[in-house]
């Protein structure tokens, strides 16, 4: 992949806030990554790790310190324009016109982003279908449910064709049928080219939606990659599941001397934790042996369990 | 064009949601004029002696009203910024593919056609029931005075709409400077008689300046030269506002 074909490029990013208590504050300090065109990307991270200000120096809401982004080569700084032009964005904030109805609503963001009022009407009936928005399309934004308002929000930006979607914690309380819808109206416009940017606190989500991410902490990307390999860089677990018609003593003191990150008994299944394959496979082997295993399972470490990892060992818990 | 016409026409999608405001809008300077400006021109009797000629109180406040209007106007829309940054809507406006000068035009634009309904029916008014004598001729140059004193005001009151993040500060500060700014002004009463400390106050009030040449364009009350003194005065004061805001916007998240 050439550097052309990134949609977005971030350099060295510096935000530093002047905090009245405080002293300065360095919410963003150095983030660098890369988004190539079509892809969905994850910015993930606990609170206050600095995500959402990297969106807004991205969506040119606030001027980065120092260090470069670049959208579709654009510069954030020097061409705000020409950057506006190219993304639509749900800000983390619920934005709605509060007066208006859901369908003012969409005419309004059409209007500003130069679509004809035919265009409007006609895209505005595909979206609130979508979105599951029909039957609400003349109540005011003011009479919405919290979860209504965010799903007029992520709608209106499937009503135009920018090349580059910011959602800043876009699913943010919606109920699961419209998570889900959101999600695979997300990867539906992926897959036609759309570039698209998430912050999310669900992990589900961002594994199941991202083909790369970078995990925030203190200001700092402290993983990044495809999700795959962000996953791999947590320590290496593996989590074993052994079921049992009643667990016999010697195979659980047999576990034991595996010497394992974690154990418990849960009724008739042992739930183990290991760093390593050959460890899980010595200790499924020693219960097979010893008898009496019913059924078993071996998973890997999510992406939670990643991001956790990768957290805990930043903030240096142990 | 079509960034500010947007804007415009959500202005526009808003207010129309609310006929009792817009009502209220109207009325107010008319109510103004009729109940404060009537009470006062009776209460007076022989008017008031401005350099050596007797004028009806009327005559005389029916620019201080057109004035109001306009600072009146440029509240309520400066005061719609806390409404947007509480609805969240602002911040997804400054993501949207135009400038902030665009932005901020568009919502004068909206607010400068409501100053000059505003105004055209207090003039109609004027004439019709106080029979004040208008100067018609200076119409398209009364629209323009109306234009530039609620852009003016609007884009000074942004200023600080965009920095004071509460709304009640917001309103606080605003009425006390309202207060301020009208009293030591040209709006209700000459400032020729008054102390040396409120002349000097008023000579430097934008209010003054505007109100003055308002005055002169509708009843033809004061100096020519003195008067496009202040007008230039208050074009200076409307485009450093302007810039003012615009630079205060981007830094407004």
């Amino acid at each position: 992949m050439t550097k052309r074909q990134n949609a977005i490029e971030v350099d060295n990013l510096v935000k530093v806030y002047q905090t009245k208590n405080r002293g300065p504050l360095r919410a963003v300090d150095g983030i660098s990554f890369s988004v190539r065109q079509g892809e969905i990307f994850g910015l993930l991270g606990p609170n206050g790790a600095g995500k959402s200000t990297t969106i807004k120096i991205l969506t040119t809401l606030v001027l980065p310190t120092s260090g470069s982004a670049r959208i579709l080569g654009h510069d954030v700084v020097t061409q705000p324009l020409e950057v506006r032009r190219q993304i639509c964005v749900v800000v983390q904030e619920n934005a709605i016109e509060l007066y208006l109805s859901v369908r003012n609503n969409f005419r309004t963001f059409g209007k500003f982003h130069g679509l004809s009022t035919r265009e409007v009407e006609l895209r505005c009936d595909r979206v609130s279908e979508l979105f599951g928005l029909r039957e609400h399309l003349g109540e005011k934004g003011s009479d919405l449910s919290g979860g209504l308002k965010r799903r007029v929000q992520v709608a209106k930006m499937f009503l135009i064709h920018k090349p580059i979607v910011f959602l800043d914690e876009a699913t943010t309380g919606m109920d699961t049928f419209n998570k889900r819808a959101t999600v695979a109206a997300i990867k539906e416009e992926s897959r036609k080219g759309r570039t698209v940017i998430l912050t999310t606190h669900m992990l589900d989500e961002a594994e199941e939606l991202c083909a790369s991410l970078a995990i925030v902490n203190h200001g700092k990307v402290i993983a990044g990659g495809s999700t795959d390999q962000v996953k791999s860089l947590g320590l290496k677990l593996l989590y074993l599941t052994l079921s049992f018609d009643k667990v016999p003593e010697r195979t659980l003191k047999a576990i034991q001397r595996a010497n394992p990150v974690k154990i418990e008994v849960r009724g008739a299944t042992v739930e183990v934790t290991v760093r390593e394959e050959d460890v899980a496979l010595k200790i499924l082997n020693t219960a097979k042996r010893l008898g009496s295993l019913k059924q078993f399972e071996i998973t890997s470490a999510s992406l939670e369990d990643a991001f956790v990892e990768m957290i805990d060992k930043k903030a240096g818990a142990p | 064009m079509r960034e500010v016409l947007a804007v415009v026409y959500r202005e526009y999608l808003i207010r129309r949601t609310s006929p009792l405001w817009l009502f209220f809008d109207m009325a107010v300077p008319l109510l103004y004029l009729l109940m404060f400006g009537v009470a006062f021109d009776k209460a007076l009797g022989a008017g008031l002696s401005l350099e050596g000629e007797s004028i009806q109180y009327n005559q005389f406040f029916l620019a201080g009203v057109l004035s109001m209007t306009c600072f009146g106007s440029a509240i309520n829309q400066s005061y719609g910024f806390f409404i947007d940054r509480d609805n969240g809507i602002f911040y997804e406006f400054l993501t949207y593919p135009m400038t902030r000068s665009q932005f901020l035009m568009g919502k004068i634009l909206f607010q400068c056609l409501m100053s000059v309904v505003q105004c055209a029916l207090t003039l109609v008014l004027a004439v019709a029931v106080l029979d004040i004598a208008i100067q018609w001729e200076y119409l398209p140059l009364i629209v323009a005075g109306v234009v530039m004193g609620t852009a003016g005001w609007f884009f000074f009151l942004a200023i600080f709409a965009f920095l004071i993040r509460r709304n009640d500060t917001f309103n606080t500060a605003i009425n006390v400077a309202y207060f301020v700014l009208i009293f030591l002004s040209t709006t209700f009463y000459p400032i020729d008689q008054a102390p040396a400390w409120l002349r000097l106050s008023s000579f430097l009030n934008p209010l003054t300046w505007h109100t003055d040449t308002l005055r002169f364009l509708t009843v033809g009350i004061g100096a020519g030269g003195t008067v496009l003194f202040e007008a230039v005065c208050f074009g200076a004061f409307l485009l450093v506002s302007f810039w003012l805001a615009v630079r205060t916007l981007q830094r407004a998240v």
